[in-house]
């Protein structure tokens, strides 16, 4: 498991308050009856976690599945990286 | 119980400075929404939002006033006088400011001014906070400085319902002229929301549309803010008689209701609770009404909803109800949209044009109601309801009726 996914787990299971065995990354947020309003809290918490800014209605994103909230850290994070530094 | 008329009104909206502008624009079908240009849009998700645009508070105030006024409080005021002159209201004639109440909704208030405090406080480090700050940004400001302009010592004070703050600021205003605890009143809605803090906190609720606002339609994406404000003169149907006044329509009901149950998700019944609770203050039959104006986010837990609640109480007779959505065209003015919105419902009661839900593409199976789409229709209009739904399950809904 990779540290991604082990705090979006995490953050999944603290903001729902579902038991995190339950969580999987094929799973979508309505799945496990995640309400709209954890939802968000979700996706926040992530965001302020990592210091990404998740995408919103991009249809290149999946942010409705645990798997593509990891895919969509990752990538980001990635990107952070590769960025070349600002003179 | 006296019956109660609407003799004036005065709005400051995207779509224009006045009630009357507003409203041909509406008719029109005139959409106000696009990029936001009051601040950077660097940072924003979206950066769309409906600006009153072009709005100098120094044609409105002088230089000494205007240092007390948040935003929030010139459209406030700015409305109030235009629905005064337009009622011919005198309040300094046998005493009638004495008790006249003044009630005016707003969701946030002063919300630029304490945008620009806390910048000042945290963003500058200056411990240096200008000491009108409190007097600018209190809820209660745009009704107080009404009352202190005109003159109106009667009951006075805000209402706060999110969403809905307007239409229960106009509901308590209704009921105090119709019992009789206040001989006139000046109420209705105000908001000056488009600030960097808002916008970021609304976006970070994922609620808001990247593109427009199509309420109703299939391919939806959410709301979109507006700001500005609606006021209007309330006044007993004998008053306005003896003075010859223009009555604009009659107010006949308000009914209100709490979901008492999710803090953003809305409840059918909670809606048509109050939908029937304003019919049965009004003593109106669901036959009688013709034309809704809805809530109609925009959203995708709104629409379906209110229309499932319109169904709800309506039965068959839903389906030749004219419903539309404005927010389609001037989006959300939280605190003031229902007085934005009794503007609209006041022109389709006096000109027979139900104006339409613009930005309308395909509809929802979820939603099937007759929405009045892309263009204003002429029908006759015998009674209207005006719908607010707020988050915290917070509803108001108003009832008029043609001018005797």
């Amino acid at each position: 498991m990779s540290s991604v996914q082990d705090t979006v787990f995490d953050i999944i299971a603290k903001e729902s308050g579902i038991d995190r065995s339950r969580i999987t990354p094929n799973a979508t947020l309505k799945d496990l009856e995640i309400q709209s309003l954890d939802a968000v809290q979700i996706i926040f918490e992530i965001e302020d976690h990592f210091k990404v800014t998740m995408p919103d209605r991009d249809p290149q994103f999946d942010t409705e599945s645990v798997g593509g909230l990891i895919a969509t850290v990752e990538k980001l994070l990635a990107e952070q990286t590769t960025q070349p530094i600002a003179p | 119980m006296q019956r109660v008329v609407i003799t004036g009104m005065g709005a400051v909206t995207p779509l224009g400075h006045t009630a009357a502008a507003t409203w041909s624009a509406m008719r029109e079908g005139r959409v106000a929404i696009g990029p936001i240009t009051s601040m950077s849009r660097d940072g924003l998700r979206f950066g769309i939002a409906a600006e009153v645009q072009g709005f100098d508070p120094l044609a409105h105030f002088d230089e000494k006033k205007l240092i007390l006024f948040d935003r929030v409080s010139q459209f406030a005021l700015v409305a109030a006088r235009e629905a005064i002159a337009q009622s011919g209201i005198d309040f300094s004639a046998d005493d009638l400011g004495e008790n006249t109440a003044v009630v005016i909704g707003t969701g946030i208030g002063g919300e630029q001014t304490h945008d620009e405090a806390s910048r000042r406080l945290y963003g500058e480090n200056n411990p240096r906070t200008h000491p009108l700050t409190i007097v600018r940004l209190m809820a209660n400001a745009p009704a107080c400085q009404i009352s202190i302009e005109h003159k109106l010592t009667g009951p006075a004070f805000a209402t706060s319902s999110a969403c809905a703050s307007a239409n229960h600021a106009l509901a308590q205003a209704f009921h105090m002229v119709r019992s009789g605890v206040a001989d006139a009143a000046v109420a209705g809605g105000t908001e000056a929301c488009i600030t960097l803090g808002v916008i970021k906190a609304w976006e970070a609720m994922r609620v808001m549309a990247d593109d427009t606002c199509r309420p109703f339609s299939k391919q939806r994406h959410g709301m979109v803010l507006g700001e500005g404000a609606g006021v209007f003169v309330l006044e007993t149907l004998e008053r306005a008689r003896q003075r010859g006044a223009t009555i604009l329509a009659e107010f006949i009901g308000a009914g209100m209701s709490a979901d008492a149950g999710d803090i953003v998700l809305p409840s059918e019944a909670g809606m048509a609770k109050a939908i029937q609770r304003a019919l049965a203050d009004g003593a109106l039959g669901t036959a009688e009404v013709d034309y809704i104006n809805a809530h109609g986010t925009g959203t995708p837990g709104n629409d379906p909803t209110e229309s499932k609640a319109i169904r709800r109480v309506f039965g068959a007779h839903a389906d030749r109800l004219a419903v539309s959505s404005t927010k389609s065209m001037h989006a959300h003015a939280l605190g003031a949209a229902g007085a934005i919105e009794l503007v609209a419902t006041i022109g389709a009661l006096r000109e027979g044009v139900a104006p339409p839900t613009m930005n309308f593409l395909d509809p929802d199976p979820e939603c099937d109601l007759d929405y009045v789409p892309n263009a204003a229709r002429e029908l006759p209009v015998r009674a209207a309801l005006s719908n607010s739904f707020a988050f915290g399950g917070l509803n108001a809904v108003l009832a008029l009726r043609r001018a005797p």
